[in-house]
């Protein structure tokens, strides 16, 4: 038999933790820095902006303009129910919003950081009573249900609250890689080094931003999140989604099918390794899986010169969405390499042994749990 | 009318054989090509003007040739030779589509294919037993070479061990064609049941036996099989759509014309022994089938089973039987060329076709995920699933024999079952879970990490498959079409042993 695999398999580098601790430290990029990666980096994230932006005002829309509607029909639909708008909805000629409430669902599973404690919190419960019982006052099938199921409410704001706030979070970052693709045209961002200090700038002005979320009820305004919570975007919103949709994501359905009985799936959630660090471009382009939609959104804001690069690899246009999945991982590394970056407990060139200490064991942590994801694509070569 | 089904491709091999210049292999082909699309184009012609409702010969041609040994040249067809001369036509086209980037000697690869392609309508068509045995002989030597020249690495044997076999299966038809002249005393080699009814019962089984162990080898049936899964590993796609979509039809073929057709009252004395025969036959090639690891090998194994259902139906020669037996031979050639031609694109696009290291093709993006289409769409047609070929095949050939072998029937029903075992772990193994294309390394993550980078399989290259698996489809919803063909040639052929006994005792008229 001819021996064709060898050419036609391609095993990317896989760092050690050692190697992967060594880098954070000592504050160097964990994906190489070639020009193909530039452009990969900076022309998915233009993509991803465009998306983001959709993504985030659907949210918005959802959280503010559909709260507590039992059956949410045309949520995809931000407002414009003209008949020209359903027709390319139903048409598939759409953003699938669907992805975006893929990330919301899995950041109010998998519950971390301070929103999630807000939530379980005991003003969040008399938020709650006070919209519920005004909400039920004017609908009778809430009126019915809520006595019956009286955890759906409260659940059913919480998703809500969910939403608005990945709502917020995504409208800074959409702003962030949009601005991050004008700087490298601009050329004021040239390396990939220079892309994670300008996303890690964003993210630390953004830092302090205050997130709430209020809504309009028969003209009167109930707070959900109100600002004396004192919920921010870095700590509350941008790590525990970094936590839920980077890293530990959800088992879905796909080609690959895991026997959770058999413990194939950590019974442990914190385990989880199943986020976009760890996706595998290959099997996940089936229709219905949810990265693979985010990847079908990506392709139609494609920028050309990113769209051309990949016409000119392995099957062109064919596998354009796996290709698309290994430059947003690419992505995702630079994004949560800013953010590691940001969040050390103290700076890189402190001299004093206590503090150098905590800041090995923070890098140490992170250089762990990303030894295992996908760090194939960090090779110059590993495109 | 029928010597242009032996003249086209002919005439096209000598064209190719003698053209002066040196064309381009591109030109070979599209001459090969061309010539087999006008032998198709008259093989439809023949459709059109031949009667159904007439169960003997028709159109036929004769010459007498050497009258002295009782060669002549008589071609003659019926329901029985009509389909496999239609599918000749349309496999050894798909042959020659399919064989793309022929560096090595195109014009003989071509012209060979050219002369099977001929002597295999011969073969069909011949109304002598003695032009049969020519022709049959004829297609011999170019699928020797076909497989000893353009095979894989182990070609050589599996070529010699073809040789081997065939010639042994002609050296016992031959035996068999002669010892009938000798028998009976007369140097009459036409096509007629008659002869035989002279013979004593020792004779006629003597001869009998020789003929079933030659078209048996040729078949093939377990244990004459060993040649067929080496020369299908070795030979190359399109030899391997010939090899089993045709000329193992002439096996069967041989089977329902010579032996039932020539001996059918010793026929019937042996029939319950050949339906056990028949169902160690489907049993056996549907368990090795289980047992393989090429994907190759495990389809030219279920060719093995396959073809013994058509022994089944022959045994029991029955009007539904024996059609069943038609339509199992139109199907096997069709579904068997189907799975060869997708198995050839499996292994020109990863260089491998070994289930222990193929998976997850079915990848819609970097895998082969149309073909893993089609293939999933062969092994349900394989496994007799309603609305396709095998379905049909398969259900006229159990119905028409139960009755007469109950036991024989249930067990070939269990062969066919065991058809959707080792076909679903043929699925399963190379084309579902995540995609890989070498064997699993002791670090399942490091595999789970393999970036894989097929090339993409264009649309040309899947048109033949994509024309067959049609076929399939259309052959299971409308089967009409072939039973209005073949229904008169199949009764009268299962009336033959009562309309003999009615002669021998004075009955007829």
């Amino acid at each position: 038999m001819p021996v064709i695999p060898a050419l036609l398999t391609h095993a990317g580098g896989r760092p050690s933790v050692e190697a992967l601790e060594a880098r954070l430290l000592a504050g160097q990029t964990l994906l190489a820095d070639t020009p193909e990666h530039v452009l990969e980096v900076v022309d998915v994230l233009n993509s991803y902006g465009v998306v983001l932006d959709a993504y985030s005002k659907n949210l918005i829309f959802q959280a503010e303009r559909q709260f507590l509607n039992p059956f949410p029909v045309f949520r995809f639909l931000d407002g414009d129910l003209s008949p020209a708008k359903i027709w390319r909805h139903l048409n598939g000629d759409r953003i699938n919003f669907e992805y975006a409430e893929y990330c919301m669902k899995a950041m109010l599973w998998h519950g971390t950081g301070g929103l999630d404690a807000y939530l379980d919190s005991e003003p969040f419960a008399a938020n709650c009573t006070a919209i519920i019982r005004h909400k039920t006052g004017r609908d009778p099938l809430l009126a019915l249900l809520h006595p019956l199921f009286p955890n759906f409410l409260p659940e059913a704001i919480r998703a809500a609250a969910t939403t608005h706030a990945l709502g917020q979070f995504w409208r800074v970052m959409s702003d962030l890689f949009l601005d991050l693709a004008r700087a490298e045209a601009d050329g004021t961002v040239r390396n990939i080094a220079e892309v994670v200090a300008f996303i890690k700038a964003g993210l630390v002005n953004a830092a302090a931003n205050p997130i709430t979320y209020g809504v309009q009820l028969g003209g009167e305004r109930f707070w959900v999140l109100p600002p004396e919570a004192g919920l921010t975007f870095l700590v509350d919103v941008a790590v525990p989604y970094v936590e839920a949709v980077f890293l530990r994501g959800m088992p879905f359905l796909g080609t690959v099918s895991f026997n959770a009985q058999a413990q194939q799936i950590s019974p442990d959630q914190a385990q989880f390794a199943y986020g976009a660090l760890y996706a595998d471009p290959l099997p996940t382009m089936g229709a219905g899986i949810p990265p693979s939609l985010l990847m079908q959104d990506m392709y139609r804001h494609l920028p050309e010169r990113l769209h051309a690069l990949y016409r000119q690899r392995s099957r062109g246009e064919g596998d354009v969405r796996v290709k698309i999945c290994m430059s947003f991982q690419k992505s995702m590394f630079c994004v949560t390499n800013a953010a590691i970056d940001g969040t050390f407990p103290h700076a890189l060139g402190t001299a004093v042994p206590a503090e150098q200490a905590a800041n090995r064991a923070y890098a140490r942590a992170w250089a762990e749990r990303l030894a295992v994801a996908r760090t194939d694509c960090l090779d110059p070569f590993g495109s | 009318m029928l010597s242009l089904l032996l003249l086209i491709p002919f005439l096209g091999a000598f064209v190719l054989l003698l053209s002066p210049s040196n064309p381009p292999p591109g030109r070979m082909r599209a001459i090969a090509i061309t010539t087999l699309a006008l032998q198709l184009l008259w093989s439809l012609r023949v459709l059109l003007a031949f009667d159904p409702h007439q169960g003997g010969m028709q159109l036929q041609d004769s010459l007498s040739w050497v009258p002295m040994i009782g060669l002549d040249y008589r071609l003659g067809i019926d329901g029985l030779s009509l389909p496999l001369v239609l599918m000749n036509g349309a496999l050894t086209l798909v042959s020659a589509v399919c064989t793309r980037d022929i560096s090595q000697r195109p014009r003989i690869y071509f012209a060979l294919l050219l002369l099977i392609s001929g002597a295999v309508n011969g073969a069909f068509l011949a109304e002598n037993l003695l032009l049969f045995f020519l022709f049959y002989e004829l297609e011999l030597i170019p699928l020797w070479l076909l497989i000893s020249i353009w095979g894989g690495t182990e070609r050589a044997y599996a070529a010699t061990k073809f040789l081997i076999f065939t010639a042994i299966s002609g050296v016992l038809i031959l035996g068999a064609f002669l010892g009938l002249a000798l028998f009976t005393g007369t140097v009459d080699f036409s096509l007629t049941p008659i002869v035989s009814e002279r013979l004593s019962m020792g004779s006629q089984l003597v001869l009998l036996v020789s003929l079933l162990i030659g078209f048996g080898i040729k078949i093939p049936l377990v244990p004459f099989h060993t040649w067929l899964p080496d020369a299908h590993t070795q030979a190359s796609s399109p030899v391997s759509v010939l090899l089993a979509g045709v000329l193992l039809k002439l096996g069967t073929y041989g089977l329902l014309r010579f032996c039932l057709g020539l001996f059918p009252q010793a026929w019937a004395l042996v029939a319950p022994w050949l339906a056990i025969w028949a169902a160690v036959s489907v049993l056996y090639g549907s368990l090795a089938a289980i047992a393989q690891r090429d994907m190759k090998r495990m389809v030219a194994y279920s060719s093995v089973g396959h073809m013994g259902m058509i022994l089944l139906a022959a045994a029991a020669a029955t009007p539904v039987s024996l059609l069943g037996a038609v339509f199992q031979m139109v199907s096997h050639g069709l579904i068997s060329a189907l799975l060869f031609l997708l198995v050839g694109i499996v292994y020109r696009k990863t260089g491998t076709r070994d289930l222990e290291v193929l998976r997850g093709l079915l990848n819609p993006e970097r895998g082969l995920p149309f073909t893993g289409t089609l293939m999933i769409l062969g092994v349900m047609a394989s496994a007799g699933l309603p609305g396709m070929a095998g379905f049909i095949s398969e259900f006229l050939v159990f119905r028409g024999s139960i009755g007469v072998f109950p036991l024989a029937t249930l067990l070939c029903m269990l062969g066919s079952g065991l058809t959707a075992v080792y076909f679903l772990l043929l699925v399963n193994r190379a084309y579902f879970g995540r995609m890989a294309i070498t064997p699993p390394s002791e670090d399942p993550s490091a595999d789970a990490r393999l970036d894989i980078r097929l090339s993409g399989v264009a649309l040309r290259e899947t048109l033949p498959a994509l024309g067959i698996s049609l076929a399939v489809v259309g052959l299971g919803l409308v089967p009409a079409g072939l039973g209005w063909l073949s229904e008169t040639t199949a009764t009268a052929m299962a009336e033959l042993p009562a309309l003999l006994l009615a002669a021998s005792h004075g009955g007829l008229g």
